[in-house]
């Protein structure tokens, strides 16, 4: 087991190097030039020739890009992740101010896609083709189909209409203060856990249906189990594998699908951070975020291979 | 939401029924299509009506989606404007009817250039197999080691706002999925015995390739490709939301619903409701007709994810 986390962590460490260079190709080496995405066109055109070069210089942007690179691997190694152009606090300070209101959201999403998710297809599974099976298999379809940040803005006009509320926008940490801060954070939790328990709730019954039908599981009904046993004890703990690599994938999908809900519920979250630096245009919070993401993303793969690898011996011993 | 593709490696299964078909006329094998699944043809129906709300979208909009009326400003759906207008008077309705022309042009083009780019490098990769092969998983999987909404508005940020390159975003991150589902095709028919036999007759490397192993890379692509029309308008929708889409006035549902933002403290519900749901409708009617395209071209997966 320990010998497997050493490979998978070897194997991570590859793939965040490489996505390290996909994030600088993407930033630096595509053919926008980084003052238009500063300063928008129009603003380009009015710099003179001499602004342009003391810019490019200031900013670093006239070295080979080599050096570039390994200029900014180094500066995410010693943890200094630069500043906006537009604000003074520094991009470490605000992740560590703003990650963990959408760590939570993220989190939230999670459990109530569980909540939401398993029910459903327990319904469906052991009924299948009943009215109940049909009708979660359409309203799975259908948020699907939904965009998340879509049913956030309804959601906020609804509460608005119907009681007069809106989520605080504003509030200290979950432990000084978890009332206010969950009213922050359900809104785009629900919304998020709803279009992963859509994903969720089709796995799980597609799973469950397959185990049904295994040797073991007919050897317990025949052994005289009651049904309800049978799935619970027997047939729900096999048919959950595949369900948890998928919500970890999806984990990281809710990473950025949070940055257009936080943008519809206004929480202020790094999703929302994520949204001002691109409408912005501020590349250099731009590429640190974009490289975070990608690192949660990598992380938490391989810890759900990881999960998967313990709970499932014949993954560990392959 | 716009998350994990639907279904792709079990696409590769699709080969052999595809190969076995007969040949029929398009109205018989549309006709054989509805009789075997009536829902999925109700929703191609609802999907071709899409696609000519879009193509003749300038002739059914009742005005022009771009002419500001000030002495309309921000009225509630009525008779005169069926869908309310916006802050600057601007109708809604035939604002939305325009913005299925963008998101369509967008999600048909990304998805080809994408899709296609991917297939051919998957099949080149499977083919050649070796050290290309190995980089190219790799390349495949620091590509697929974002996800797709935030490289997609990494993308379009670097290259700047306009139509192409919201499409050049969203097709890049359509790449690794051709990749991997046709190079796993490709890596399978490649032994068969047909093409065992090809090669013993002598074909050369580019005849295999394309004259034997290509055509039975069409029906994979095919469900492939419209399995992510869907996600690709919903991309569209969230760059578009989030400002990194293609620049206003253009009416975009996504820019529509940045839009009402911008219309004072509390949005006109109509101007937040149907936007939302020409996208939803949409999605909906693309992800049910690939399910059923799915199921017609590889019966083998009917009723799986």
């Amino acid at each position: 087991m320990l010998g497997y986390i050493l490979r998978r962590l070897a194997y991570g460490a590859l793939t965040v190097l490489g996505v390290s260079v996909v994030v600088f190709v993407i930033m630096r080496i595509l053919p926008g030039d980084p003052l238009v995405a500063i300063f928008g066109p129009e603003g380009l055109t009015r710099l003179t020739e001499e602004q342009r070069a003391g810019y490019m210089a200031e900013l670093g942007l006239r070295d080979p890009l080599p050096v570039q690179y390994l200029r900014w691997m180094g500066d995410i190694l010693r943890g200094e992740l630069g500043h906006s152009f537009f604000r003074s606090e520094s991009v470490a300070e605000m992740i560590l101010r703003r990650g963990p209101l959408t760590a939570q959201i993220a989190l939230l999403s999670v459990l109530l896609s569980w909540l939401v998710g398993i029910p459903v297809a327990l319904i469906s599974a052991l009924r299948p083709n009943s009215l109940a099976d049909n009708a979660a298999r359409f309203l799975s379809i259908l948020f699907l189909a939904v965009p998340g940040f879509w049913l956030g803005m309804l959601i906020v006009l609804g509460l608005l209409f119907a009681f007069g509320y809106r989520a605080p926008l504003t509030g200290a940490s979950l432990l000084a203060d978890p009332w206010t801060t969950l009213q922050m954070i359900l809104g785009p939790a629900l919304v998020l856990g709803l279009g992963q328990a859509a994903y969720i709730a089709r796995m799980a019954r597609s799973s469950l249906l397959e185990v049904i039908r295994e040797d073991y599981v007919r050897t317990a009904r025949a052994k005289g189990l009651n049904n309800r046993a049978v799935i619970a004890l027997h047939a729900l703990p096999n048919a959950l594998l595949p369900v948890i690599t998928l919500s970890g994938i999806l984990l990281g999908f809710v990473l950025a699908g949070s940055i257009p809900v936080e943008r519809a519920f206004g929480t202020p979250g790094l999703g929302y951070a994520m949204f001002t630096a691109v409408s912005e245009r501020d590349v250099f919070v731009m590429q640190n975020l974009v490289f975070l993401y990608a690192v949660v993303f990598v992380a938490l793969n391989i810890l759900v291979d990881v999960l998967i690898a313990w709970l499932d011996p014949r993954i560990r011993l392959r | 939401m716009s998350a994990a593709a639907p279904a792709p490696e079990a696409a590769s299964a699709a080969v052999a029924s595809a190969g076995q078909r007969r040949r029929r006329g398009i109205g018989a094998a549309l006709a054989a299509f509805a009789r075997r699944s009536p829902l999925s043809a109700f929703w191609g129906v609802v999907a071709a009506a899409i696609v000519l709300v879009a193509l003749a979208a300038p002739l059914i909009a009742p005005s022009d989606p771009l002419a500001a009326n000030f002495r309309q400003m921000g009225r509630p759906p009525s008779e005169a404007a069926w869908f309310g207008t916006d802050q600057v008077g601007r109708d809604v309705l035939s604002r939305v009817i325009h913005g299925s022309r963008v998101s369509l042009t967008v999600a048909f083009g990304a998805v080809l250039l994408g899709t296609t780019l991917g297939a051919l490098w998957g099949l080149a990769s499977g083919f050649f197999g070796g050290r290309f092969d190995l980089v190219s998983q790799r390349v495949i999987e620091f590509m697929q080691s974002f996800p797709d909404l935030i490289l997609a508005m990494a993308i379009a940020m670097a290259l700047g706002a306009g139509t192409g390159t919201v499409i050049v975003a969203i097709a890049i991150t359509r790449i690794p999925f051709g990749g991997r589902v046709i190079r796993s095709v490709v890596l399978s028919v490649k032994e068969m015995p047909f093409v065992e036999a090809a090669r013993g007759l002598g074909a050369s490397k580019w005849r295999l390739m394309f004259r034997h192993i290509l055509p039975q890379c069409v029906a994979p692509y095919l469900i492939l490709a419209t399995a992510h029309l869907g996600v690709a308008i919903v991309i569209e929708a969230s760059l578009g939301f989030l400002g990194v889409g293609i620049p206003p006035p253009t009416p975009t549902w996504g820019n529509m619903l940045a839009d009402s933002l911008n219309a004072g403290l509390v949005p006109p519900w109509w101007l937040v409701l149907f936007p939302g749901l020409a996208i939803t409708l949409t999605v909906l009617a693309f992800n049910l007709l690939g399910d059923g395209i799915r199921d017609m071209l590889d019966p083998k997966l009917r009723g799986s994810v």
